[in-house]
């Protein structure tokens, strides 16, 4: 430590580093900036650090971000909560920057120092900062401003939350489109910290201007604003404000409009009570279900069941249950997929005969459906589909649409499938699996892609655990091992990976007698990977038999491979024979 | 009105008294009724004025029913009717194609259809002749007809509809609407250039609010509506003088939103190549706002991916600029370097060569101001592991302009650029890349031989040292550790005490 007696100082340090040419070091030195500031001591970090960085803010935005990052938990640094202003200026700098990542990560950091800092400060100090970006001649100031205000209204005396309410109005107004969204999206969080009086007038004015915007990107944003609001306001005030905005879009002409009121409506039921929601939330939603546009559909589609419980079941029988016939058999394979993955959950809310007379029907017609999505997303919901109608009417329809599926081209489907097999098993019983899905099992052990392989070896595991070593030896093992003489080493590795699954739930007798005779005999394979594969098998082998099975057997054979011409097959030899070793001594 | 005018026209046909559906078996027995000059008369007003209501309605919910759109009837050729009537008729002609039709089914409503294109064209023809100037009530009727038929939100993006499987088709769609929008484009374009058109009426119906849902069609997919909606910005720029200052922020916004919220707009190369001769008109000396269109919206235009689908076009503008007001060079310059990109080499290759048709263009009082970052990056360019980018940077040379720039600069630049390039003589992988160093380090030599090896022999020297140099650095930094460990901080905060330091705390203490 050569250097140790040079004066340090940690300011030059820094700005030395922020000079230099590669970007990479640049950024470290900001990441760093709690250790300069640390060094520096608070009063100093106060006085010298922060109006430095203030001042020297037109690096690379990827700079910027990091320090925008690093300022949001300074506070620390500058010694505590009661100096935490000093941090405004230079976040401030940075709400005004071109770039969006910086200017959304300076905004947070901003919150994040807001929500510690004590009332009469943020009056002070924070206030006037939203006030001086939301008067900001370039629209990022403005755009950053929004998001603010909710943090500096509620410390605010009376006439200042006054002033605060009308500047976010005129956000709302502002010439730039790119404001009026933010102002649109912050519009909840700032409604949150709103006293109900000014709520219903000042608030509710603002949201009406951007519900009738010309740009449907701000209405959309809009829509987001009306579930959050809604659960704001008491019901009378909802259903008169909120409830015609509503339903007005739902008939908006920009399907992404209507998109947006398809995913939240569900949300505003609560909100308006159930008169409102008979009257017109019921019919905006059916109108919804026979969008003209898929998307929208498909997002109509996916929340019929939350909507469902919602309702009394007459209703949702008379009016939706119509237009849940309609979807199975859209045109649109996504509309189809939606709505398989959630019309299970309808049948709790329609009760057993309506679900038998009139759920069912769409049901088996979905599980019958071309788009093996669709087929999937019934299956996958197998217990609740239990339930409704039971095993028997179920088994019928469901084994030609689980065939099918199991022999689907793409091989994310197969594996979805392969996955639910062991529910199934234990919902249909021994004797039907035995029947039908047995064969199944061993086809996919031979696939001709890994991933199904591997997880059919893990679904026979999983099977035997479920009926049994009993059951496993006689349906499972005998086909298993039949597949070794396979000419492809690929599809004798599987069938090795399967034995080592198989070997802890069947039992040491069974894995002696059986499966360890035909491991043995690969060990004399020609292919080096199904020999370092025995290798493995033999070491996972080694906790499950007996330790003169081990000595007798396992042992010699690994000896043998231990001196294998591959380098690869003596390595997991000698791994093996460790882990014999240690075994052998810990016993 | 409606009613009234409709009363004055002449009844030509004794079968005007028929039913509605009388006539439609007349069309489809005969499609081009209305082509050969014996179109029939329309009887009841009601019947249009009806189903145009019901087609607003329509729009507005967005959902197409079947059946609403039945009872068109066609009108008179207005060849066929005196030039008093000609107003007249021009108003229900265009009335009649404010109904919109569905075209996902080809087999509905062809007789109607085909009955609007007629009325289209007769309409386009009329226009094209410019007889007599437009009147209020037919510019209004015009621009409803624009506004019903081209005003419509497009489709979910097919390309990027997330969720699909390895069979997703790279298809644009088309609006099967298309024969249709087509004629109204044209009637637009007609309708804009016409000498008939009085720009000072057509601007309370050509507004702001017609002239910002025309902008936002440029989003649409298909290139030949986008091709349409470029000339007919570009004669409304050029008709209508007041909406200019509108027409300016309004594509500005569209500019601001697609590099900060969304990435994603089909029309930038279409609205640039408008600006590129709307610029190309500013006057001079430039005004402010107009270098803040520069600056805030076109130079941020090079940041998002998709900037080779539009750099030709941005490449003009920017040009333009500086062709104007040579002065603007440098912080165009410093703009590109702001937004050089850093993982996409092919993007890189793209900043190089607009970089250097902006240097071809830059004086040398200009390039003073920028030429120590600019020529920082070249060299990292030059060192770039992508052969294209380095060789793109390399070529550069090759350029009179940009070399004598160069060697007017040479102070500045050698000590920048030779260690670049002595770097790539001593690691480069690629062959041409090599050969191309090697050229421009000859130049180099030639141009200075002593400033050449002075500045060799630092970099030799600095390269010598950089291990010594780094590892001052990281002795600086653990000793600022060590420092910053020992200071109290804000008690009311537990600060998390690195474990790597440790040891250096430990040298100090012992």
């Amino acid at each position: 430590m050569a250097t140790i007696d040079e004066p340090l100082y940690p300011i030059a340090i820094l700005i030395d580093e922020l000079k230099n040419e590669d970007i990479q070091l640049r950024l470290n030195s900001i990441r760093r900036l709690s250790t300069i500031a640390r060094a520096l001591g608070e009063e100093r970090t106060r006085k010298e650090l922060i109006p430095f960085l203030s001042e020297n803010n037109d690096d690379d935005d990827e700079v910027l971000l990091a320090m925008a990052e690093e300022l949001g938990v300074f506070i620390p640094y500058v010694g505590g909560v009661e100096h935490a202003h000093v941090l405004l200026p230079p976040l401030e700098t940075l709400c005004t920057v071109e770039e969006t990542c910086v200017r959304d990560k300076a905004v947070e950091s901003l919150c994040r120092i807001g929500a510690q800092m004590k009332e009469s400060d943020l009056v002070d100090w924070f206030v006037p900062l939203v006030k001086r970006l939301a008067a900001g001649e370039w629209f990022t100031a403005r755009v950053s401003s929004c998001g603010l205000f909710h943090v500096a209204y509620p410390s605010s005396p009376d006439q200042l939350k006054a002033e605060l309410r009308s500047i976010y109005a005129q956000m709302c107004q502002d010439d730039t489109p790119m404001v009026r969204r933010a102002a649109a999206s912050n519009l909840g969080k700032f409604a949150a910290t709103i006293e109900q009086h000014h709520l219903k007038t000042d608030i509710m004015s603002m949201f009406e201007d951007l519900t009738q915007d010309d740009q449907d990107s701000v209405r959309l944003l809009a829509v987001e604003g009306c579930a959050a609001l809604g659960k704001l306001l008491e019901p009378q005030d909802c259903i008169a404000s909120i409830l015609p905005v509503i339903v007005n879009f739902s008939q908006d002409k920009s399907w992404r409009v209507r998109y947006m009121v398809a995913n939240q409506l569900y949300e505003l039921c609560e909100a308006v009570g159930p008169e409102a929601t008979r009257a017109d939330l019921v019919p905006a939603y059916v109108r919804l279900l026979r969008d003209n546009e898929a998307e929208v559909r498909i997002a109509a589609a996916g929340k019929v069941t939350k909507f469902c419980r919602i309702l009394s079941p007459h209703l949702a029988i008379q009016h939706i249950l119509p237009c849940v016939k309609e979807l199975s058999t859209d045109s649109s394979q996504h509309v189809r997929s939606a709505l398989a993955s959630v019309i299970m959950g309808m049948a709790p809310v329609l009760g057993k005969d309506a679900t038998i007379e009139q759920l069912l029907p769409i049901f088996l017609s979905l599980l019958k459906d071309e788009f093996p999505d669709v087929r999937l997303n019934i299956i996958s919901k197998l217990e609740q589909v239990n339930q409704v109608i039971g095993i028997d009417l179920l088994s019928q329809s469901l084994l030609p649409a689980i065939v099918e599926l199991a022999e689907d081209r793409h091989w994310r489907v197969r594996l979805a499938i392969i996955e639910y097999i062991p529910l199934l098993a234990s919902q249909l019983g021994v004797g039907f699996f035995d029947d039908k899905l047995g064969a199944l099992c061993m086809q996919w052990l031979e696939d001709k892609v890994f991933s199904i392989r591997e997880a059919a070896a893990t679904n026979l595991k999983r099977l035997a655990e479920d009926f049994g070593p009993e059951w496993a030896m006689q349906h499972i093992v005998p086909e298993v091992l039949e597949k070794i003489n396979n000419p492809h080493y690929l599809y004798r590795m599987t069938v090795l990976r399967a034995i080592s699954l198989l070997a802890p739930v069947m039992g040491a007798d069974i894995t002696c007698q059986k499966l360890l005779p035909v491991v043995i005999a690969s060990s004399k394979d020609r292919v080096p990977n199904i020999k370092f594969n025995v290798a493995k098998v033999l070491q996972s082998l080694v906790s499950v038999l007996d330790q003169s099975v081990v000595d007798k057997t396992i042992r010699p054979c690994l000896v043998e491979l231990s001196e294998d011409p591959d380098v690869d097959v003596r390595y997991f030899a000698g791994q093996a024979l460790q882990a014999c070793d240690q075994v052998m001594m810990s016993s | 009105m409606w009613k009234q005018f409709l009363g004055k026209l002449p009844r030509k046909s004794s079968k005007s008294d028929a039913s509605s559906g009388s006539a439609h078996s007349h069309l489809s027995n005969n499609g081009t009724a209305s082509a050969n000059g014996n179109p029939i008369q329309r009887t009841s007003s009601g019947n249009v004025v009806s189903s145009r209501s019901a087609t607003v309605k329509r729009t507005a919910s967005a959902i197409f029913p079947s059946s609403v759109v039945t009872s068109i009837e066609p009108l008179l050729l207005f060849k066929d009717v005196p030039n008093s009537e000609k107003h007249n008729l021009f108003i229900s002609k265009m009335k009649l194609c404010c109904v919109v039709f569905d075209f996902s089914d080809p087999n509905k409503n062809c007789a109607e259809k085909d009955m609007k294109r007629q009325a289209l064209l007769d309409l386009v023809d009329y226009v094209d002749a410019g007889t007599s100037k437009f009147t209020e009530p037919m510019i209004s009727a015009s621009c409803k007809m624009f506004a019903i038929n081209l005003f419509r939100t497009f489709p979910p993006n097919t390309r990027s509809s997330a969720g699909g499987g390895e069979a997703e088709e790279e298809e644009l769609m088309f609006d099967p609407a298309w024969s249709h929008l087509q004629l109204v484009y044209d009637l637009l374009l007609k309708f804009i250039e016409s000498s008939s058109l009085d720009a000072k009426i057509g601007k309370k119906y050509v507004d702001h609010s017609f002239i910002a849902r025309l902008l936002e069609l440029f989003d649409s997919e298909d290139p030949r509506e986008k091709d349409c909606l470029k000339t007919i910005l570009h004669r409304i720029y050029g008709k209508f003088m007041v909406h200019r200052p509108f027409i300016r922020k309004a594509v500005s916004n569209i500019f601001y939103r697609f590099v900060s919220e969304t990435d994603r707009h089909n029309g930038i190369a279409e609205l640039l190549e408008v600006f590129g001769s709307v610029i190309s008109g500013f006057a001079l000396p430039l005004k402010e706002e107009h270098k803040i269109f520069l600056w805030r919206a076109l130079i941020p235009l090079h940041k998002p991916k998709t900037l080779g689908v539009y750099l030709q076009q941005l490449t003009y503008c920017v040009t333009q600029f500086i062709e104007k007001e040579p002065m603007l060079a440098s912080s165009v310059i410093k703009g590109l370097l702001r937004y050089w990109p850093v993982t996409n080499s092919q993007k890189e290759v793209m900043f190089l060569s607009e970089l250097e048709e902006v240097l071809e263009s830059t004086s040398p009082a200009e390039l003073q101001k920028c030429v120590i970052p600019l020529f920082r990056r070249i060299g990292f360019c030059i060192n770039s592991s992508h052969f294209q980018v380095a060789e793109r940077a390399l070529l550069m040379w090759n350029n009179d302009h940009v070399a004598s720039l160069a060697s007017q600069n040479q102070q500045a630049i050698m000590p920048l650029i030779l260690p670049a390039l002595e770097r790539n003589i001593r690691s480069h992988w690629n062959q041409a890349v090599l050969n191309l160093t090697e050229n421009v380090k000859k130049m180099l030599c030639e141009m200075n031989e002593e400033l050449f090896t002075a500045c060799k022999e630092k970099f030799e020297g600095e390269e010598e040292r950089r291990v010594a140099t780094e590892e001052k650095r990281r002795m600086i930094w653990e000793r600022l550790e060590t420092t910053a460990a020992f200071q109290p901080v804000a008690s009311n905060t537990a600060v998390l005490v690195i474990p790597a330091i440790t040891p250096p705390i430990a040298a100090v203490l012992s």
